[in-house]
């Protein structure tokens, strides 16, 4: 053991009062032992992460030099310059963008109308179309590619983003009533109660009263179907053909030819696409901690 | 009674209707009829050179499960014996080292929230840019693994990970853990905040050890958790294309081509929809067994 360990060993030993000989408690062991898992974890999740983040900055020729470099010679943002300059990655940017706000505005105001109405009333059928629409969550999108496939090209609109927005509102919506419909399950109904005392019409009470109760809720919803969407790759690769509609995911792809991969290219295309991901986990980690678990455990 | 009035009352009184049609509707056109034109595109087969469809009832289900010399299509089990392996060994791998992070998470330490969201990330990035990275993490000359194993001096030759069906596949594991383990970290988590901590400490001072308290008292309460975390993970795997695609597709030959993989390559590259869909059928039917077999076998718990 180094002397610099030994002395910040030391220095937390004496600041918990502890003598050269006494066992450490069983609590600070638990403790340190958590913490040293949990950083070793951490710092080994992080690592690809890393390491395709400095590809990203590295020259085309560091990438294809051995021995492999953890820290660029020389760090550029070049790469970066390259793909928007030589590839459509403002137009796939855009598409991704509009895909996934699109998405999430229909999913987020069709799942929040409903959500509050299975929440609070019950009518003719509501159990079992509650019911169907959560099941429609489970059904896996791969199995729907042919269906999905003839639809958009029978209307159409095959290699549009409508056609992405559309089959993107599939997996999100269902997810997007269960969540809010148990968030809502949470909002006392006496404020219903009281709005209507108040003089407030059904809408007004839900608009005025119980929305501004359930913005935690939407804004939970709306990042993870912002999330679900931005990241989605499979439709985006079936329904999509050219620059007219593809999504970002299915640029980052499209760096692997047949017996060549672009790799620093690809490494900053990558970063491109994974921006949004990383930010919202970052800055709004809560969100997506509550909305999944308000849409996956509450069953 | 003035215009607005009747307007509000008439809006108040179709408040279901307006709040629940659109939905149904939208749910309709965008979930049941897909899913009824994959059962109808399941017994239809288009000609190649026409396009036009025509009826042959179960034919495209039977040569996919025993089209073939023997019983069953060999390529059916083989995939299915993939999908098997790379399924069961990502969820379980997964699930242990979510359940491990998930408990030391749940301790109390300072900075357990910047812990908790270096945890995450890997799980809301684009499963095809984590499949890319981990191709290049793998990538014999100039991916960081054999970087690291080589600059150590653990390994002499490098390690040709992707060019090997075994290693390929440990790899495709790999990358899905890493991918998948955040979600079971936060479900977890969250179940782990519903056991009551007095309940905890009632069995500490009555002398049970760590293994007597997970399962006399964490286990029965963080059970219902536990079968939501498995099941969405094992239907998820089912049906996973992203990184199989980008990884390896499916590669080298045939030997890590799992189901998703395999109805893609005959939908899209192979361009037999029929078949496709019939695969897209057997996809589905196995999710909701394997939900149903799931719910059946450990649904029942004394706190639900």
């Amino acid at each position: 053991m180094s002397t610099t360990n030994d002395t910040l060993v030391g220095r937390v030993r004496s600041h918990l009062g502890l003598s050269t000989d006494e066992e450490w408690p069983a609590v600070v062991r638990e403790r340190l032992f958590a913490y040293a898992v949990l950083v070793l974890y951490v710092v080994v999740v992080w690592f690809p992460i890393y390491y395709i983040f400095i590809t990203s900055l590295k020259t085309s020729g560091e990438v294809l030099n051995t021995p492999v470099t953890f820290f660029p010679h020389t760090a550029t943002i070049q790469n970066y310059v390259d793909i928007f300059a030589n590839r459509p990655f403002a137009t796939y940017t855009m598409n991704s963008l509009v895909v996934a706000v699109t998405t999430t505005v229909i999913c987020v105001t069709l799942g929040t109308i409903s959500g509050y109405t299975f929440s609070r009333f019950t009518f003719l059928g509501n159990k079992s179309l509650l019911l169907s629409i959560v099941g429609a969550r489970m059904i896996p999108p791969i199995a729907l590619i042919v269906p999905f496939f003839d639809i958009m090209a029978g209307l159409g609109i095959y290699n549009t983003q409508i056609a992405l927005i559309l089959t993107y509102t599939f997996f999100n919506l269902p997810f997007a009533v269960w969540i809010m419909k148990n968030f809502f399950d949470g909002v006392p109904e006496s404020l219903d109660e009281q709005a209507q005392i108040d003089g407030c019409s059904r809408w007004e009470g839900f608009v005025k009263v119980i929305l501004p109760m359930a913005k935690p809720g939407i804004a939970a919803t709306a990042i993870l179907a912002f999330i679900f969407s931005w990241n989605e790759f499979v439709f985006a690769l079936v329904l999509t053909s050219s620059e007219a509609a593809q999504t970002l995911p299915v640029a980052v792809s499209l760096f692997v030819a047949d017996d060549f991969v672009d790799w620093a290219h690809l490494a900053a295309g990558g970063m491109i696409a994974a921006l949004p991901g990383i930010l919202f986990g970052l800055f709004f980690q809560r969100y997506i901690v509550s909305g999944l678990t308000q849409g996956a455990v509450k069953e | 009674m003035s215009d607005q009035q009747t307007l509000r009352r008439t809006l108040d009184r179709w408040f279901i209707p307006l709040t629940v049609v659109p939905t149904a509707l939208w749910v309709l056109g965008i979930i049941v009829y897909p899913t009824l034109r994959l059962l109808w595109s399941s017994l239809h087969s288009r000609n190649a050179v026409t396009g036009d469809r025509s009826f042959v009832g179960l034919q495209n289900f039977q040569q996919i499960l025993f089209g073939g010399p023997g019983l069953f299509n060999p390529d059916f089990l083989t995939y299915t014996g993939h999908t098997a392996v790379y399924v069961g060994c990502s969820v379980t791998f997964s699930f242990v080292i979510g359940l491990g992070v998930a408990m030391l998470l749940n301790k109390d330490l300072a900075g357990r929230g910047w812990l908790r969201t270096a945890v995450i990330v890997p799980w809301v990035l684009p499963y095809v840019m984590s499949g890319l990275m981990w191709r290049w993490m793998f990538q014999p000359q100039l991916g960081a693994i054999n970087g690291v194993l080589y600059q150590l001096g653990l390994i002499s030759d490098r390690i040709a990970f992707l060019s090997d069906g075994t290693m390929a596949m440990i790899a495709l594991i790999i990358a899905d853990v890493w991918v998948f383990t955040p979600f079971i970290i936060i479900i977890l988590l969250a179940g782990l905040q519903n056991v009551p901590k007095q309940l905890h400490d009632a069995a500490e001072v009555d002398g049970a050890g760590q293994i007597a308290r997970f399962w006399n008292v964490t286990y029965p309460f963080l059970k219902p958790s536990i079968l939501v975390a498995l099941t969405i993970r094992i239907v998820f795997d089912i049906r996973a294309l992203d990184i199989v695609w980008v990884l390896t597709q499916g590669g080298p030959g045939k030997q890590t081509e799992v189901w998703a993989s395999w109805l893609y390559r005959t939908a899209q590259v192979f361009n037999q929809p029929g078949q496709g869909a019939a695969l897209g059928v057997v996809v589905l039917v196995t999710t909701f067994a394997v939900i149903a077999v799931l719910y059946k076998a450990f649904g029942d718990s004394p706190y639900q």
